[in-house]
């Protein structure tokens, strides 16, 4: 590692890079480092859209040295849950970060005109983006892969769309082909800095300290990846191939949380998506399993003239504008799809809160006259496209509202109870009971990939466990994906990079680490995280679960007030989070 | 033993993961990025999925090698170029010079980076996309 720090102020249009070993040697890179620089530089009680709020981005050791370390963190505050803002993603940004000998960067200020960042080694430049703000996610991928092309070089493109622009909470920032920081709003706080896109790439090649010993490392991962059983369900099918076994399990939201089971599933099915819509998959940088599942849209729009897109789709796409809105056509999935990947919102959130809106309208607490005349129900998808076209234009007050998420539009419509959000941020495509609801509630990001507290439910249904050794667990596991978010290695790989293989890589990388300190970073991280959360008003006591949660039936069963407090408590008591006290 | 000719066998089965590039680097120039490759795999904007990938054609008369005003690149038995790194001037004519942008430059030494077919970049395909082939018909390469 270099550990270089990049530091852009958008303001000034000023930057610098300085070199911080310490802070790399002690918490290796990733998140935790990135967790640190947050501290530094962030203001916990500040307004997430204000110029001096930071945007942090950062790569660990692995990171496009060994297989499937694909992945850069995002620290930010977030406008959506006002407190910690972190997403991930893949694409060929780590690569390039890599490349350009960077392993973290810190965005403050806001540029005066529309603008964006271009990195290419140490030389950085604040761009004029005045002839494209206004444009798609996709068609700002065009424009600025041709404009800032560089021959037989990779180049990582970060944008965001018009959502972003608009300061939408849910817009997410896009990186490459349809990778993003999907969650908790960088989209708006980088539209906030007057920021449309970075463009990243470099010459540079990092110095091994042990050449054999790395190739040797290399050549385990390599086998694992593209051999092993753990990655073959990603390499096949994808993710979305877990829609009918949830179902199955009454697990799939469906219908905003109302039930577990669709109706629609297999229709909405990897195996059904496969069959008729898959046609190419495609992989992040140095990333050997390529699950990202294209898939494509031929429509008629004139008699015998057609349009033909491509949209990636996976299990929370199709979970968040399938089964929670009641749709079982794939093309109706696809076609919202691809308006919110042109749009930049975060598929996860804006189905939540189309859900949301569509329950409240039927239940009448949302009248015809908010929705100036249209009548949402599940299962319409042409309603849905219209609703997603007039949040677009901005056309109307209710619309306007919308792009802010289900926490913020309940609070002003009504509908609070059946609002199904954690901390304001509407959760991942599972309803499996309370292992779930604890990572979605005290889950430092409340995003379904904190612990895996969703498969720990699955699980309880053929082996039963006693509920500490479930919270432990959780916990455990928590604190190791701290360690894998460091590396930064994608967290589908988790299941091939062990303790003894992560060692050897680093040893191989010259970085000495041992198994109880990649423990003790796992548990500092986490608690470090937590820190923060609490100095923005995060109070581990206070979380609340949506009320309807309480009455409807999960994988599980019925989640219990008392049996999830328990779970609460044990959970702060883990994590050494109980009595008001902060973690050390 | 015959000549061996690395070629791309199924272009549409590329995923853009890059591992041959990064196993070009690493295992050919012992260099643990992507850029020392001796062959690329680009992808066009806008359309997802669309990988080209250039690999050196292995010519028998390889154009590479009558631009170089220095005689630095070397036309190998079999067909393809060595490199003799002490005649080469940086100039950059023998890039430019193949068509198919298969010839690659080394940004740091300021060279080209010649392919030698040796077949590691096959080896880390995880699609079977790149071969080496005996018989080096370049009809076999829709790149
Ligand atoms: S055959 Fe060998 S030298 Fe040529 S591109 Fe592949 S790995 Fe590189
Ligand atoms: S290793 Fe194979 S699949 Fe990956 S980019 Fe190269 S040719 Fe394409």
């Amino acid at each position: 590692m270099n550990a270089s720090i990049l530091y852009v102020d958008l303001t000034s249009g000023q930057s610098r890079v300085e070199r911080d070993e310490a802070l790399f040697r002690e918490f290796m890179g990733g998140t935790a480092v990135a967790t640190e620089l947050l501290f530094r530089h962030g203001d916990p009680k500040g307004d997430a859209l204000a110029p001096e709020a930071p945007v942090i981005f950062a790569i660990g050791p692995f990171n496009a040295l060994l297989p499937v370390a694909t992945k850069t963190v995002s620290l930010f505050m977030s406008p959506l849950s006002g407190e910690l803002g972190e997403s991930h993603a893949g694409g060929r940004l780590s690569m390039a970060l890599r490349d350009a000998g960077i392993d973290a960067l810190v965005i403050t200020g806001r540029a005066k005109a529309p603008s964006y960042l271009t990195i290419e080694n140490e030389t950085v430049a604040v761009k004029s983006a005045a002839t494209f703000w206004g444009q798609s996610a996709l068609a700002t991928d065009r424009i600025l892969r041709e404009a800032e092309s560089r021959s037989g070089r990779k180049v990582s493109i970060l944008r965001i769309g018009p959502a972003g622009e608009r300061l939408s909470p849910i817009a997410c920032a896009t990186v490459d082909g349809s990778r993003h920081f999907g969650r908790l709003g960088l989209g708006a706080v980088l539209g906030s800095k007057n920021l449309k896109a970075i463009v990243a790439s470099g010459t540079r090649t990092p110095p091994i300290a042990r050449p054999k010993e790395y190739k040797a490392v290399y050549d385990t991962l390599y086998d694992r990846v593209v051999r092993s059983k753990e990655m073959k369900k990603y390499h096949d099918l994808g993710t979305s191939s877990n829609i009918v076994p949830l179902s199955l399990i009454r697990g799939l939201p469906t219908r905003n949380f109302t039930q577990g089971h669709f109706e629609g599933a297999e229709a909405i099915s990897g195996e059904r998506f496969a069959k008729d819509f898959l046609v190419q998959h495609t992989a992040c940088a140095h990333c050997q399993c390529g699950c990202i599942h294209m898939a494509e849209l031929r429509e008629e729009f004139a008699p015998y003239h057609y349009s033909t897109n491509r949209i990636s789709y996976d299990y929370e796409l199709l979970y968040a504008m399938g089964s929670m809105l009641s749709l079982s056509n794939p093309e109706d999935i696809l076609r919202l799809l691809l308006f919110t990947e042109k749009q930049g919102w975060d598929v996860i959130s804006l189905g939540g809160t189309l859900a949301w809106a569509t329950e409240s309208f039927l239940r009448g607490t949302l009248s015809a006259d908010a929705t100036e005349g249209l009548t949402l129900s599940f299962g319409d998808g042409a309603t849905y496209m219209a609703v997603l076209e007039r949040i677009a234009r901005g056309q109307g007050e209710f619309y306007r509202d919308l792009e802010r998420g289900s926490a913020w539009c309940s609070e002003k419509w009504g509908g609070t109870d059946w609002a199904i959000h954690y901390g304001r941020v509407e959760p991942g495509g599972y309803m499996t009971g309370e292992n779930f609801a604890v990572t979605s509630l005290m889950g430092v990001r409340h995003s379904h990939l904190d612990d895996s507290g969703y498969s720990a439910d699955q699980k309880l249904l053929n082996a039963p466990k006693p509920v500490e050794d479930q919270v432990k667990d959780q916990v455990r596991d928590a604190r190791w994906r701290m360690v894998m978010n460091s590396l930064i290695v994608c967290l589908f790989a988790r299941g091939v990079y062990d303790e003894t293989v992560i060692l050897q890589g680093l040893d191989a990388l010259g970085l000495s680490w041992d198994g109880p300190g990649l423990e003790k970073l796992g548990e500092r991280a986490l608690a470090r995280k937590y820190e923060w959360k609490r100095l923005c008003g995060f109070d581990p006591e206070a979380v609340r679960m949506p009320e309807k949660m309480y009455s409807v039936q999960t994988s599980t069963g019925m989640i219990g007030r008392e049996s999830l407090a328990r779970r609460l408590a044990l959970y702060r008591e883990h994590t050494g989070l109980q009595d008001g006290k902060t973690p050390r | 033993m015959g000549v061996k000719y690395l070629r791309v066998v199924n272009r549409d089965r590329c995923i853009g993961c890059f591992s041959c590039m990064y196993a070009c680097s690493r295992m050919v120039r012992n260099s643990m990025g992507s850029g020392k490759a001796s062959m690329r795999v680009r992808s066009y904007a806008g359309l997802e999925g669309a990988f080209s990938i250039r690999v050196c054609a292995r010519c028998a008369h390889p154009d590479c090698a009558s631009a170089c005003p220095t005689g630095a690149l070397i036309t190998a038995p079999g067909g393809g170029v060595r490199l003799d790194k002490d005649l080469c001037i940086s100039c950059k004519t023998c890039v430019k010079a193949c068509a198919i942008s298969a010839l690659q430059w080394d940004e740091e030494e300021k060279q080209p980076l010649p392919c030698i077919h040796c077949g590691q970049c096959v080896r880390y395909c995880p699609n079977d996309v790149l071969a080496l082939v005996e018989d080096g018909g370049t009809e076999a390469t829709p790149s």
